[in-house]
């Protein structure tokens, strides 16, 4: 397969780190971006502090991809951020915080990587949703809410970004132990998980294993697309 | 923040050149486009809208080789707006008004 230009936010740790790896691994170019430097050094990758919620600080890092890679083949809107809180308690800026980094910066990035992806033929936007969305689940009214609008985001985003030949889809990671859920009691994620069809904690490598499938050549005709994992929903 | 982007330097273009960059632009989706949609090239010519046979797909392609070809030029801007799809008040709606416009937000 032709190395991919690939561009992953919320890159430095957790899923973003994991795929940013995996496509490393696989041969790809990967500029990552988080609020804070990386760890993980390699040739083929360039990391980048950015603010995901400024405009600007997303302009300025396309700005630099289009230097380096001219054309972008993947992006993987990955960022994201969570308050486990009932609505009545939750601060207005803390679900600020959260449709800006979920919803608001997926746009900003998708905008963003459509000028660069006309032409690449096999051109490929990822987001990251959440089974908060079909679970419906308490204490995450406004990151469910933030998910399920990224949801219908992808929707609409591959019905206006199909004719330009770039495909949006997007997956929904069931409990998987990452910085993320540190704020949901033990007692819910086990709940949730006893609610899935398959019962157990998900890992990293099963959101990959989905971004794979969304970014095959093969997969062309996959779009507007949203997969669970675990069986929610 | 972003710690080692440069910012990319602005450069203000005239009117003229701008005409010229939007002219090329257009007849360079021209040469994609069917022998009975093409768009008239001329500096008084409509881009989008009635009279126009560019639909909302050919618009945004029409803006981003518009955008690309500006930044080749050394003007970085992203057209973007709210009234790029109204039939009357959008600024995309004429050549004039997209030179105009174009003009307004580089040297905004």
């Amino acid at each position: 397969m032709a190395k991919r230009r690939v561009v992953i936010t919320g890159a430095t740790r957790g899923i973003g780190k994991v795929l940013a790896e995996h496509y490393l691994a696989a041969g790809d170019e990967v500029v990552g971006c988080g609020r804070t430097p990386s760890a993980l050094s390699h040739p083929q990758y360039t990391h980048r502090c950015v603010d995901v919620t400024v405009a600007k600080e997303v302009d300025q890092l396309f700005e630099e991809v289009r230097a380096r890679f001219v054309k972008l083949d993947v992006l993987i809107n990955n960022a994201g951020t969570a308050s486990m809180n009932s609505l009545a308690l939750t601060p207005f800026e803390s679900a600020q915080r959260i449709v800006d980094t979920n919803l608001l910066a997926t746009f900003a990035f998708t905008k963003a990587a459509v000028r660069l992806m006309r032409g690449s033929g096999t051109a490929r936007i990822v987001n990251l949703t959440s089974v908060a969305v079909p679970l419906r689940l308490e204490g995450e009214a406004i990151y469910a809410a933030s998910k399920s609008a990224v949801e219908t985001f992808t929707k609409v985003a591959a019905k206006e970004l199909g004719p330009l030949g770039i495909t949006c889809n997007a997956v929904g990671p069931s409990p998987i132990d990452t910085g993320l859920i540190a704020g949901v009691p033990a007692a819910k994620l086990q709940a949730m998980i006893a609610a899935q069809a398959v019962r157990r904690w998900a890992v990293p490598e099963d959101v990959v294993n989905v971004v794979d499938f969304f970014l095959r050549p093969e997969s062309s005709m996959i779009t507007g697309q949203v997969i669970y994992l675990g069986g929610a929903g | 923040m972003m710690s080692n982007a440069p910012e990319p330097a602005n450069r203000v273009l005239s009117d003229d050149a701008i005409l010229e960059v939007v002219l090329g632009a257009m007849r360079t989706l021209n040469l994609a486009r069917d022998a009975g949609a093409q768009l008239v090239v001329a500096p008084d010519a409509i881009v989008f809208g009635p009279g126009s046979p560019l639909d909302s797909l050919g618009l945004l392609n029409l803006l981003l080789d518009l955008e690309e070809d500006l930044q080749r030029a050394g003007c970085h801007v992203v057209l973007s707006d709210d009234r790029a799809m109204s039939q009357k008040r959008s600024p995309f709606r004429s050549v004039a008004s997209l030179v105009e416009y174009v003009g307004q937000i580089s040297r905004a």
